[in-house]
């Protein structure tokens, strides 16, 4: 008797549960993106926070794929994906009938151990000591410590890694095989705390503790990466075919807008407005 | 009386001979139809189910991670993924920025680094481990007072049980800091500082820590393995004179080899998937430590397989880096199935005289 009664349970249960996706499923609007790693993180958690706008819940579902930049370009403009992210700029050679829309951009401040704070670094200075072309510390003016520059850097899939690569590096230069690659922003900062003779870079949210090391004479903060006087900045990019329309364009419209989507957005990059 | 009959009749139909009988105390209907239900026929067929499937999941497993993994093999030539030519950390680089073309996917990967460290750390671990957890155990077995013992035995079997991440978490706040300031010279880093950094992190942290967390499983085993000698042949032994000591090194260490080879396959198979902790301690460096070093062979850091699959796993999502990832897993599940079938072949001719707990 008791089981009887336990499976019709569990039979409406499902038949309600199936019934409420089917529903769900059907008013929905799906946006997909594809594209830069960089941008993902920043694309997800803003997903997240507009699909809990009132106007917007439950009407609105997100795709997300990653896969590069020019992944996200290329998807966007066949009408694979509604939007495609993009951690670089419009080249010539993109196809054409797309708009990119700016969405945020990203800071990556060059850090060192406290006890060696560095007045300044150039672009040079910067490639040289992450290439590995300068190993040690009596090489580079303004140091207060000597002997090895030890680098500490993020593994290839972290968006810092690609950041840092993309504005201090350029297409030419890697960074050194020799240097040790820490998987998150917390193990990066504590092995340069520990270690006097560290060098490596954090976006602006991960500097506590360390010293921002100036480049090209501009200290590295929100203020001057949001003016666009720091060189170590890059922009972030929802490109779209054609003119973003629709729930693309409302959740376009959300990220510059809103004053939750720019919360967000200070959590680790440099939002557009202030 | 209706559920206390079923009650009755289930436990009844568990014991082999009694299914069937009638019970003093009265079957009711409802009772003969559990017993049907629960048959052993029945029962034997539905653990049996059970137990093939957990075989099937083992094997779709197997399957699934080399099916992922076959891509990153093949791309670089069976002795080539194995090879130690390359700087491995521009190589995954590569891979992960590949393009998005599935054709000019980029595989080449020279894997040996990660080798080599997964075995210098596991052969390191799983030898010194080995020598402390069989004296432990005779002492426990032989010589420790009983109060002692009512502490010990416990807080080993307990110690066995703390999660890797906190080994960890004190090896990165305590250990590589107290290597970093008390065994690395600004000489010796400058004396390798074209081919590697030296930051604390390294080969002789991951040794120690992997040590600490393997030992206590080690003991447990090989304690149980020597109490299971039969007490009557140390006795023996004991009458002809010989002391507590020999008796133990003799008698019962010798009987227990079968154990304390299983013990070593269970510790090596745990430090080999050890990935977190390593990921912490070992120094995050493709690198194989270079054993002409000398001293510093021991500070130099490196990165074993379990340890890169952790610190990689962002990448997951870009396919060609996704599919070298699940080539560690791959090598990973070969060398721990490689590991027990080692074990069950030394400990063949072992067999005779040993006892296994």
């Amino acid at each position: 008797m008791n089981r009887t009664r336990l499976v019709t349970l569990l039979a409406l249960s499902a038949a309600l549960l199936s019934m409420a996706t089917a529903s769900a499923a059907s008013a929905k609007t799906t946006i997909s993106m594809s594209g830069s790693t960089s941008v993902a993180p920043l694309a997800e958690r803003l997903a997240g926070a507009f699909v809990k706008e009132p106007a917007y819940r439950g009407k609105v579902g997100f795709r997300i794929f990653q896969g590069g930049s020019d992944i996200g370009i290329t998807d966007v403009s066949r009408g694979r994906v509604s939007i495609g992210n993009s951690s670089r700029d419009p080249k010539p050679a993109d196809p054409s009938g797309i708009v990119f829309n700016k969405i945020a951009r990203d800071a990556v401040c060059v850090v060192t151990n406290t006890d060696n704070p560095l007045p300044n670094l150039s672009q040079n200075q910067i490639q040289d000591i992450f290439s590995g072309r300068i190993r040690s510390w009596n090489k580079v003016p303004g140091a207060r410590v000597s002997g090895t520059i030890d680098l500490v850097v993020r593994t290839p899939a972290s968006g810092t890694q690609d950041a840092f690569q993309n504005i201090f590096m350029g297409e030419d230069l890697r960074v050194a095989g020799s240097a040790t690659t820490k998987s998150t922003n917390g193990l990066q900062a504590n092995a340069i705390k520990s270690n006097p003779n560290a060098i490596g870079y954090a976006s602006f949210n991960f500097t506590k503790g360390l010293h921002d090391v100036p480049y090209a004479g501009n200290l590295c903060n929100l203020r001057n990466a949001k003016a666009g006087t720091y060189g170590g900045a890059r922009n972030f990019f929802m490109v779209t075919r054609g003119k973003a329309s629709g729930a693309t364009k409302a959740f376009i419209r959300f990220i510059r807008r809103s004053s939750k989507a720019k919360r967000i957005t200070q959590t680790n990059w440099v939002p557009l407005r202030g | 009386m209706g559920a206390a009959g079923r009650a009755l009749a289930r436990a009844g139909a568990r014991l082999p001979g009694s299914a069937g009988r009638p019970r003093a105390g009265g079957q009711d209907a409802g009772g003969q139809e559990a017993e049907g239900r629960w048959s052993d026929a029945r029962v034997e067929r539905l653990l049996g189910a059970v137990a093939c499937l957990v075989l099937l999941l083992i094997a779709g497993m197997v399957i699934f991670v080399f099916a992922k993994a076959w891509p990153s093999f093949a791309g670089n030539g069976f002795f080539g993924w194995f090879d130690a030519k390359g700087d491995t950390a521009r190589q995954m680089e590569d891979i992960f920025n590949s393009p998005a073309n599935p054709d000019a996917y980029e595989y080449e990967l020279s894997a040996w680094s990660l080798l080599w460290g997964t075995a210098v750390i596991t052969l390191g671990a799983v030898v010194i481990g080995l020598a402390f957890s069989l004296f432990a155990a005779i002492f426990i077995v032989e010589f420790a007072p009983a109060r002692v013992n009512r502490v010990l035995e416990p807080v080993v079997r307990l110690l066995a049980a703390v999660p890797s991440v906190v080994y960890g978490l004190i090896g990165i706040l305590v250990l590589v800091p107290f290597v970093a300031d008390h065994f690395i010279s600004p000489e010796r880093k400058e004396s390798v500082a074209f081919v590697v950094q030296l930051s604390g992190g390294s080969v002789l942290v991951a040794v120690a820590i992997l040590t600490v967390m393997i030992t206590p499983i080690m003991i447990a085993i090989v304690v149980d393995a020597l109490r299971a000698v039969p007490r009557s042949w140390m006795e023996g032994a004991a009458a002809l004179g010989v002391n507590r000591w020999r008796v133990m090194w003799t008698i019962a260490v010798r009987t227990a080899r079968p154990a304390i080879i299983a013990a070593a396959v269970l510790a090596s198979a745990r430090a080999l998937g050890e990935a977190i902790m390593l990921s912490m301690v070992s120094g995050s460096t493709y690198f194989a430590p270079n054993p002409i070093d000398g001293l510093t062979f021991f500070l130099e850091p490196t990165r074993p397989l379990g340890a890169a699959i952790v610190d990689n796993s962002e990448g997951l999502s870009v396919e060609p880096f996704g599919q070298t990832l699940y080539a560690f897993a791959a090598v990973l599940l070969v060398s721990s199935v490689a590991l027990s079938l080692g074990g069950y072949i030394a400990k063949r001719p072992l067999r005779k005289y040993g006892v296994r707990p």
